[in-house]
């Protein structure tokens, strides 16, 4: 049997990306990942390990709203790292009286100053950017008239015309309607002269060391760089990335990567086309067979296979059937959904195989097959009876096909 | 020829109100005081010395505390004073763990596989995280959390609270599954063959 393998038809992907929380599970699209700065809105890193933090509560008794002479125990949340032990009271965050979404994380006090020079760049990049297209326009501009440029889809820009002006290519360029333009200026950053000296006893002062950060700790937090324990305030968890892949002729789904294991439905099937050919002069007929439950046979496969159900004639082999152009096909009746191609002995038949296991190692079928076989020999005792056609026997084999890995 | 120690009890001294399951290995002159929960295949082996336990602890399965001969003493040789190993009160011995420490004070959480040198001592409230090796010669200071592959430390704010909701559901579930060591009231005539 010469196989070609050939999983899935169709060769265009599309991919797509999603973003997931790992330790919550949430998943959002990329465009909302990017507004909430790629970090899930629910969970915690513990700033001392890294690890995720989990909320616990205590009763704590507090004053009834109505009376409050009379305690009742209350509920209060506080973040614990399981790992390190870390809680949220260490750095002196007060314990919130809802399990999620009390928890905010430090203002940056420099936000203000970054966003401004934000928008300046960006409103620099955009006036640079529209420099170098009046330029581009600008050479072009004797061999291109108006007329053209629609032909051509210039844009709409160069249509926008302001009201009154006369027509020109470039009058869509200078400004945009609606949108006032307004100057943003920032004030460069200033050097200063005087520095805060470092206190007296900088060199004599013993050092705390559980009171010193590490690196790693300190830059986890890029806007405070915390030198003490004291500051290191929980930042949310970073979310990961799911590159998603689907076929854009059948729209399957092909790879979707999940964070939970046990959320895995492994239903992707594939279709594998197989060739057999058939090495005798006569007529064959096959028959194909999963392999049951605890075959003894079965030891290696990692996939469940649905073979065809019909029998499958492949036609004797003929020397000649290259050359006989005049011969007339043999007319099989063949099931297109079963048989892909047939060819004077070989035919070209589908498997359906669905991966039992996301494993490393390839994916290996097994299934029965079973064919007619006629021993044309001629016996070494001629037989004193008539000549008897040759009984055909029956065989069964098993088979076992490593299709190789599975594409993640 | 027995080997046992003149000054040795062979029975344990176990307080009443402590848990002891039959199953545990207790060894040697052991001293456990009452609320102090000793769960099945847990050992406590005192070679070297007696080993004093205080109330309110929880020693999981497969804990290992032992009072052992330095490593280059061997057990006849003469003149060798027996050192008293004190466990304080309200510690927790989780499942796997090896104790050799000589001292330990209260609120103690040892954690899972971990393993106390016989020169560490544990003043309060440290914990000492899973599957952490500390085989220095030094008091850990109060409150320290050693975690990690490293054996990182830091200092928490707050010791572990101990773990009385633990020990009390222990108390009374453990004798409806286990049979129970004897308890003594107070001090009990050395019993010698």
């Amino acid at each position: 049997i010469t196989i070609i393998r050939d999983s899935h038809a169709h060769s265009c992907i599309s991919t797509w990306l999603n973003a997931a929380s790992v330790c919550c599970l949430e998943n959002m699209p990329s465009a909302e990942a990017k507004l909430k700065k790629n970090r899930c809105a629910n969970c915690f890193d513990c700033p001392c390990c890294m690890h995720t933090l989990s909320t616990r509560a205590t009763n704590i008794p507090a004053p009834l709203p109505d009376d409050p002479s009379k305690t009742a125990m209350k509920k209060a949340y506080y973040l614990a790292c399981g790992f390190c032990r870390w809680t949220s009271r260490d750095v002196g965050m007060a314990d919130k009286s809802v399990a999620s979404g009390g928890w905010q994380e430090p203002d940056n006090p420099h936000t203000q100053r970054i966003n401004k020079l934000i928008e300046y760049y960006q409103q620099l990049a955009q006036r640079e950017k529209l420099e170098r297209d009046r330029k581009k326009l600008a050479r072009r501009r004797p061999y291109m008239p108006l007329a053209f440029s629609e032909k051509y889809g210039l844009g709409t820009r160069l249509q926008r015309q302001r009201p009154g002006a006369p027509i020109t290519s470039l009058a869509g360029l200078s400004l945009k309607e609606g949108e006032d333009q307004k100057e943003i200026n920032i004030e460069p950053a200033q050097a200063l002269d005087e520095v805060e000296p470092l206190p007296e006893d900088y060199y004599t002062r013993p050092i705390n060391l559980p009171e010193v950060t590490s690196l790693r700790q300190r830059l986890l937090q890029p806007d405070f760089q915390p030198a003490g324990a004291s500051q290191l305030h929980p930042k949310h968890k970073h979310l990961l990335i799911k590159r998603s892949l689907r076929c854009r002729k059948c729209e399957h789904n092909l790879s979707k990567p999940e964070f939970n294991p046990t959320s895995i439905n492994i239903s992707s099937e594939c279709q594998v086309l197989l060739t057999l050919t058939n090495p005798v002069e006569s007529i064959t007929h096959v028959t194909l067979v999963g392999c049951e439950e605890g075959d003894p046979e079965d030891i290696n496969s990692t996939a469940k296979v649905m073979v065809p159900t019909k029998e499958l004639v492949l036609a004797g082999k003929d020397a000649a059937a290259d050359y006989d152009e005049l011969a007339e096909p043999q007319d099989f009746q063949d099931d297109p959904d079963v048989v892909a191609f047939r060819k004077s002995n070989k035919i070209g038949f589908f498997i359906k195989v669905v991966p039992q296991r996301e494993e490393d190692g390839d994916v290996t079928v097994s299934f029965k097959i079973r064919h007619d076989f006629r021993n044309l020999a001629a016996p070494i005792r001629p037989s004193e009876e008539d000549d008897a056609p040759t009984e055909a026997i029956w065989l069964t084999h098993h088979v076992e096909l490593s299709l190789g890995p599975l594409v993640a | 020829c027995s080997k046992r120690r003149s000054s040795g009890r062979i029975h344990a001294n176990i307080a009443a109100g402590a848990v002891v399951c039959v199953e545990s290995e207790i060894r040697g002159d052991v001293t456990i005081g009452p609320r102090t929960v000793v769960h099945p295949k847990a050992r406590i082996i005192a070679e070297a010395g007696p080993i004093i336990i205080g109330e309110g602890n929880l020693i999981e399965e497969q804990a290992l505390i032992i009072n052992s001969y330095p490593e280059n003493i061997m057990p006849d040789t003469e003149g060798v004073e027996p050192k008293t190993m004190t466990i304080g009160i309200n510690n927790v011995f989780e499942v796997g763990c090896v104790s050799q420490a000589l001292k330990i004070g209260d609120n103690n959480v040892i954690e899972s596989k971990a393993d106390l040198g016989k020169n560490v001592i544990l003043t309060s409230g440290c914990i000492v995280g899973a599957c952490c090796q500390v085989n220095t010669c030094e008091v850990i200071p109060e409150n320290t959390v050693i975690y990690g592959s490293n054996c990182m430390r830091r200092v928490q704010t707050e010791r572990p609270q101990p773990q009385t909701l633990q020990l009390d559901f222990l108390m009374k579930i453990l004798p409806n599954y286990h049979h129970m060591k004897k308890t003594v009231k107070g001090t009990s005539t050395p019993v010698r063959n």
